[in-house]
């Protein structure tokens, strides 16, 4: 991993004139609820998310990942430090140019979130249909849903699918319009061993082929191999920031799995 | 290649609720239309019978409602009319209840009562002119009745007798012509028939004064012409300002208009709760879904927009149907009052009623589709 590795709240360098970052976050504060409930949920956030690397970001329940996840997905409006996604600054944006920036990443999402009304190739379609792009969209959802091995399948709906086809399907949904930021949250917690194993292996790929960036929340250290790089959010802040060898060895496997059954 | 036809698809998509929709929407449609129906009907048989009577511009007291709730005037002011040029012909006529006996079940029952000069050509019903009738017309105790009256008054045999007001009378003839909201049966006599069945009536005061003008004589002219030779004892109307006034009457001034408003107005909420409830759990059901296109970057509008075709979709689905119905309801109507009831579907209630439920439809969706656009695709995560 030839990547710069940052340690939680020190600012890294600013490294965008040799690779833009696809995600670059500084001093990220974040609060829910007003007044006296107001509630700080994400203290003091320096990250950097380079072209091309797969994330997989873990934590204790309630620490914040989901959160940051909406943040860096524009799903959220940020109140308090500094947020670029894919070059632009998200901070101060209104909702429909947060809309705008939301096109360009590609959500998957712990449920597959599938119309059953849907055949699996219209709900691909669903997301070609956000480019305007008619011509050949039933042609694009098709292709796409054969890299994912769905071939077969592209006239079905949800309900003649297992669970591992219905995720995929969902991979296609985001993977379809060449996004350069993924974000996916526990994709594979609804999946048996085996299918969230095919499905990240699949992410894996396609992310590599074409030069995508991942950012993955996850319990399952099943999947972990697949990282470039695993950061730790405890409590709202970033504890560890480590490649995959690193974060093998700081922790021996009894400890690891204790702690991810903790989460 | 179109866009994907979402709101379409979703509905098809869960068949039973589909169909609980549409029979809920046809159910509104049939009780809007049967509601309209009546109302049209009160207005068609109001112009019905003027329709049937061979005169242009009438004579009746400001007092008169209806024609059967009129006051009696003088009958010189008939016989002023008749002096204007351009007047063909002035013509009285007498109308009231009588208590007809029904020969079979020996009850009771209201009948109405046109009086007039067997000389005079009052009605537009050739069958009245038969040999027959004429003379059945000028025999004592002997009046026409009406083939459309109700069942209830029993056999209209010819030459058959039964009682009215405790005087014998004998069937003398049939017509049709049909008595509407008014009445469930008629009869014609003879004035001096008339004046023996409702005494003491004098025959110089007179319900209703017919004017039949000269051909090609424009009736507007001649009524503004009486206006100012007679009294304000009378008031003079053209066929169509009567008709104009009794619809008021019936729709605005008698509490039927309202109840038939009402009717339409309940039928309308009706639709509105049930469309609601359609939709809303369509919308809990794909709530996930629908954030999710907002996280893809669909805006709230496209999500709007999806709603308000559903419930487009449901309108126009749920009223084929009910006006398939409807039409088979005033079929039914019109046979169970022997065609007295004047009630059929019109071209502009047609559309009227399309509107009508299109508009119930997206008044729903408006209601149901706020929880959608307010979604935050976030939360939903």
């Amino acid at each position: 991993m030839s990547q710069s590795i940052t340690i939680s709240n020190s600012v890294p360098e600013v490294n965008s004139q040799v690779e833009p970052c696809v995600v670059q976050i500084r001093h990220l504060d974040y609060y829910f609820g007003e007044g006296e409930l107001r509630k700080q949920v994400l203290f003091d956030i320096n990250l950097d998310l380079p072209k091309g690397q797969i994330v997989i970001m873990t934590g204790p329940s309630g620490s914040g990942k989901t959160t940051l996840l909406t943040l860096i997905g524009a799903l959220r409006t940020v109140q308090e430090g500094s947020l670029q996604v894919l070059g632009q600054e998200i901070v101060g944006l209104s909702k429909p140019e947060l809309v705008e920036v939301r096109r360009n990443i590609g959500f998957i999402f712990q449920a597959h979130n599938l119309f059953e009304s849907l055949t699996a190739a219209q709900n691909v379609e669903m997301a070609i249909e956000l480019l305007e792009d008619w011509g050949n969209k039933r042609q694009k959802a098709i292709e796409m849903l054969g890299q994912l091995g769905l071939a077969d399948r592209v006239h079905y709906k949800p309900t003649a699918l297992s669970g591992g086809q219905k995720q995929r399907v969902a991979i296609a949904r985001a993977l379809v319009n060449q996004p350069a930021l993924i974000l996916a949250d526990e994709p594979t917690a609804a999946l048996d061993k085996k299918s969230g194993r095919e499905v990240v292996t699949l992410m894996q790929r396609l992310a590599k082929e074409h030069g995508r960036t991942i950012l993955m929340v996850t319990h399952d250290n099943r999947i972990l191999d697949v990282a470039d790089r695993i950061i730790t959010l405890v409590d709202g802040r970033l504890e560890t920031d480590e490649n995959l060898d690193q974060f093998v060895t700081t922790r021996d496997p009894q400890t690891l799995d204790r702690r991810m059954f903790m989460m | 290649m179109r866009r994907t036809p979402l709101a379409w698809l979703n509905l098809v998509h869960e068949k039973t609720r589909l169909l609980v929709a549409i029979a809920g929407v046809a159910f509104a449609v049939i009780l809007v239309f049967m509601n309209l129906g009546f109302l049209g009907s009160l207005a068609k048989t109001a112009s019905q019978i003027y329709s049937q009577i061979n005169a242009e511009v009438f004579l009746l007291s400001p007092q008169s409602l209806e024609i059967s709730t009129t006051k009696s005037f003088p009958i010189q002011r008939l016989y002023q009319a008749g002096g204007i040029a351009g007047v063909e012909r002035v013509m009285p006529l007498y109308v009231g209840y009588l208590q007809w006996r029904n020969p079979e079940t020996r009850r009771n029952r209201s009948i109405f009562v046109y009086g007039i000069n067997p000389d005079d050509p009052v009605f537009l019903l050739p069958e009245l002119d038969t040999p027959e009738n004429q003379a059945a017309l000028r025999r004592f105790d002997t009046a026409l009745i009406d083939r459309l009256s109700r069942p209830e008054f029993g056999p209209q045999t010819i030459g058959s007798t039964t009682e009215a007001d405790r005087r014998r009378i004998t069937i003398g003839g049939q017509y049709s012509l049909g008595g509407g909201f008014t009445a469930d049966g008629t009869l014609i006599m003879s004035d001096q028939n008339f004046r023996r069945f409702f005494a003491p009536f004098p025959l110089n005061r007179i319900n209703l004064g017919l004017v039949k003008l000269q051909p090609g004589v424009d009736p507007n002219q001649i009524a503004a012409a009486l206006r100012q030779t007679l009294p304000n004892d009378v008031i003079v109307l053209t066929r169509s300002e009567l008709i104009a006034r009794e619809r008021t009457y019936w729709i605005s001034t008698t509490s039927t208009g309202f109840i038939f408003g009402m009717g339409v107005g309940v039928s309308c909420i009706v639709g509105v709760v049930i469309v609601y409830q359609i939709l809303y759990t369509d919308i809990s059901d794909h709530m996930k879904q629908y954030a999710t296109l907002k996280a893809m970057g669909y805006r709230s509008g496209f999500l709007f927009w999806t709603v308000i075709q559903e419930a487009v979709i449901l309108a126009v689905l749920g009223y084929i149907p009910g006006f398939a119905i409807s039409l088979g309801l005033y079929e039914l109507t019109l046979r169970a009052t022997s065609g007295s009831l004047p009630i059929g579907m019109e071209f502009g209630r047609a559309v009227q009623v399309l509107l009508l439920t299109i508009g119930m439809c997206s008044l729903s969706a408006l209601i149901s589709v706020r929880k959608v656009v307010v979604a935050d695709p976030a939360e939903v995560f």
